[in-house]
């Protein structure tokens, strides 16, 4: 078995519609070892989303397809799965956090119930046993096991983001898809779930993407991040590297608009523009008219990946023989 | 719950005052003698004038309607002019044929279209769901009556299946309970269809699909209980109006319910009858709604809470919470 839990290869997704044809995520690669955090983080439409449902299989039907690429769960090609193998998969091998958990629990059902649906759906077990296990996760998430009949309006919202976490992590799941699970919270809660996610992610040694665009979450919690702009995946590394030495227009840029206590900056650096349209990308590089690094190279391809250190992958044509030394 | 329940019983006071109310003022302004009614055209002047003077009829209109109000709190609700006995008893076995058809109707016109609700939700802008818009919208355009003669001419005077009018066997309910329930048909299936739709995109249910749950069991476990709550709704209010209006297809299928009572009543100037008619469908109305309003907490476990607390705009603080 290989150390590498998923490795996504040139993965391409378009959402088609009569109208348009949207590409929300361009050729991009990376993978993630076992035990691994792997930050995702890029701005909203950059196709963070779009890639977590990619993995789960739970892109929207009839609209949202996989064009090319290989999606590989422990060497399993999930892309050649069959409906019914990515049920097994989901819950069960690849477990998802959502967003907001204000409206990912189902309003007339326990919460109990909620959590024991997946221990039935993926083990061999009797109702009542998984009711038990339901409360076991209700414990493990800081909720007073004895709740698990209540249903979710009686929680707020940082517990409903528990009970939403204790569902996903059930039926232990080998890799933990987490979906900007703090954006919907305020900020002390944010912290006590971080907090608890970390933990339980060491307990478990479970693998996980943390889909953010917090960049001072991922420096706490993840070992690799993966910087995403226009469906590209523009920088990949370590959080070293990537933290460090940015290497990618963007990715520096990012860091100029955090605000930092030890600097006095009167305002914060702005990234100027917006973001390209997804359905009328350049075919050129998509972050040309916002960079402010590029030369007229830029124009005339779209850049590829390139390695710049072992493990440290930047798309960007700066790091490739054919840059012309920024010449205007 | 006990607060909840007195709370909306309550209401039933004014709605009593309110409907009496508007049937004596129309009563006054209504040509024609109802002792002269009774009597028939032979009778003298003075023996209608003591028949007026025996009913109180000469009495102003608000002392009579105090008299009125007053037996009403007693559960007397007059004597009907032409029979001489109490309305009440006349109402309550007519009121249970109305009930027993409007019930059977009701059942037929949701379960039709709660199941093509689904199914044109799950096949939603194929063939499947034009189909079935066409096939309700048909139903719902075409009127009661019509859609009763043609069930007639197939059922009775082709096959000769069912009967044409009357109760008198079980087969008779049949076509009157096809007929109404045909015509509801329509508004079940399009709220079916769009709150099913609207469930379907909901995040939870991307939650039961990211635990592995297969599609059926996320249409049946997740999706419907949710989408029922309008439909349930629209029952409610269905089933309270099909049971006073039922007049045309009693009418049509001889059915003696409380619709054709009060139609004849008002015919015949039989006013404790019209009165009692539509004073015991008020009431009926108000305790329907409260019993549907109550068994919303079975299916939406959210108004448990405000229900209880004896909370009267119940569904928006539900939201609010959630």
């Amino acid at each position: 078995m290989s150390e590498n839990i998923l490795e996504v290869k040139d993965l391409v997704i378009h959402y088609e519609t009569d109208e348009e044809v949207v590409e929300a995520v361009n050729d991009i690669t990376f993978t993630l070892k076992k035990g691994q955090v792997m930050g995702l983080v890029g701005e909203t439409g950059a196709g963070k989303t779009t890639t977590a449902l990619g993995i789960m299989g739970l892109l929207p039907s009839k609209v949202g397809h996989v064009i090319q690429g290989s999606i590989k769960l422990e060497g399993e090609d999930l892309l050649r799965k069959s409906p019914r193998e990515m049920r097994d998969v989901r819950g069960k091998r690849i477990s998802m956090i959502f967003q907001d958990p204000m409206t990912a629990l189902n309003p007339v059902k326990t919460v109990g119930d909620q959590i024991a649906e997946v221990v039935l759906l993926h083990n061999r077990c009797s109702k009542a046993e998984a009711l038990k296990r339901a409360q076991e996760m209700l414990a493990m998430v800081g909720i007073v096991p004895e709740r698990y009949k209540d249903y979710p309006h009686q929680f707020s919202g940082g517990m409903k983001q528990r009970i939403v976490i204790a569902i996903a992590l059930a039926c232990e799941p080998d890799l933990l898809i987490a979906d900007e699970p703090t954006t919907a919270l305020d900020v002390t809660i944010q912290a006590q779930i971080l907090d608890m996610m970390r933990k339980l992610q060491k307990d478990h040694g479970t693998s996980m993407i943390l889909i953010t665009h917090d960049l001072g979450v991922v420096a706490e919690m993840c070992e690799t991040v993966a910087v995403m702009y226009a469906g590209q995946l523009v920088e990949f590394g370590s959080l070293e590297e990537v933290f460090d030495n940015p290497k990618h227009p963007y990715t520096r840029a990012l860091y100029q608009s955090i605000p930092s206590l030890d600097k006095d900056v009167e305002r914060l650096h702005v990234i100027p523009g917006m973001v390209s349209d997804p359905s009328n990308l350049p075919p050129y590089c998509s972050f040309f008219e916002r960079c402010d690094e590029k030369c007229d190279r830029c124009r005339d391809f779209e850049p590829w990946a390139v390695e710049v250190d072992p493990g440290h992958v930047v798309r960007c044509l700066q790091y490739t023989p054919e840059w012309n030394g920024g010449e205007k | 719950m006990l607060r909840y329940i007195v709370k909306r019983l309550l209401l039933l006071i004014p709605i009593i005052l309110g409907v009496s109310a508007i049937i004596f003022i129309l009563k006054t302004f209504t040509p024609g003698d109802p002792a002269r009614q009774i009597l028939g055209n032979d009778a003298t002047q003075e023996q209608v004038d003591a028949k007026r003077e025996e009913l109180g009829l000469n009495d102003p209109v608000i002392v009579q309607y105090v008299r009125y109000i007053g037996g009403v709190v007693r559960g007397d609700f007059g004597e009907s002019y032409r029979t001489g006995e109490p309305v009440l008893s006349e109402i309550v076995p007519r009121l249970a044929t109305s009930a027993k058809i409007t019930l059977g109707a009701v059942a037929i016109g949701a379960v039709l279209g709660i199941l093509l609700g689904i199914l044109s939700a799950l096949k939603k802008y194929t063939w499947v769901d034009s189909l079935v818009l066409v096939i309700s919208m048909f139903f719902q355009s075409v009127p009661e009556f019509v859609v009763a003669l043609v069930l007639i001419m197939i059922f009775s005077v082709k096959l000769h299946l069912l009967p044409a009018t009357g109760i008198e066997t079980v087969k008779g309910y049949i076509l009157p309970m096809v007929c109404v329930g045909l015509s509801s048909v329509a508004s079940y299936t399009r709220i079916t269809r769009s709150s099913m739709l609207e469930v379907l995109s909901e995040d939870y249910i991307r939650t039961a699909r990211a635990k592995g749950q297969t599609e059926g069991n996320i249409t049946y476990h997740h999706a419907l209980r949710n989408a029922m709550i309008p439909v349930a709704q629209s029952i409610g209010t269905n089933l309270g109006n099909a049971i006073g209006g039922g007049m045309v297809l009693e009418t049509v299928f001889g059915v003696p319910g409380v619709g054709k009572y009060i139609v004849d009543s008002i015919t015949q100037r039989n006013y404790p009858s019209v009165l009692g008619g539509a004073l015991i469908i008020a009431i009926v109305l108000t305790i329907i709604n409260l019993v549907v309003d109550i068994s919303f907490v079975l299916i939406d476990p959210r108004l448990k809470t405000t229900i209880i607390s004896g909370g009267s705009k119940a569904p928006k603080k539900a939201k609010a919470a959630a």
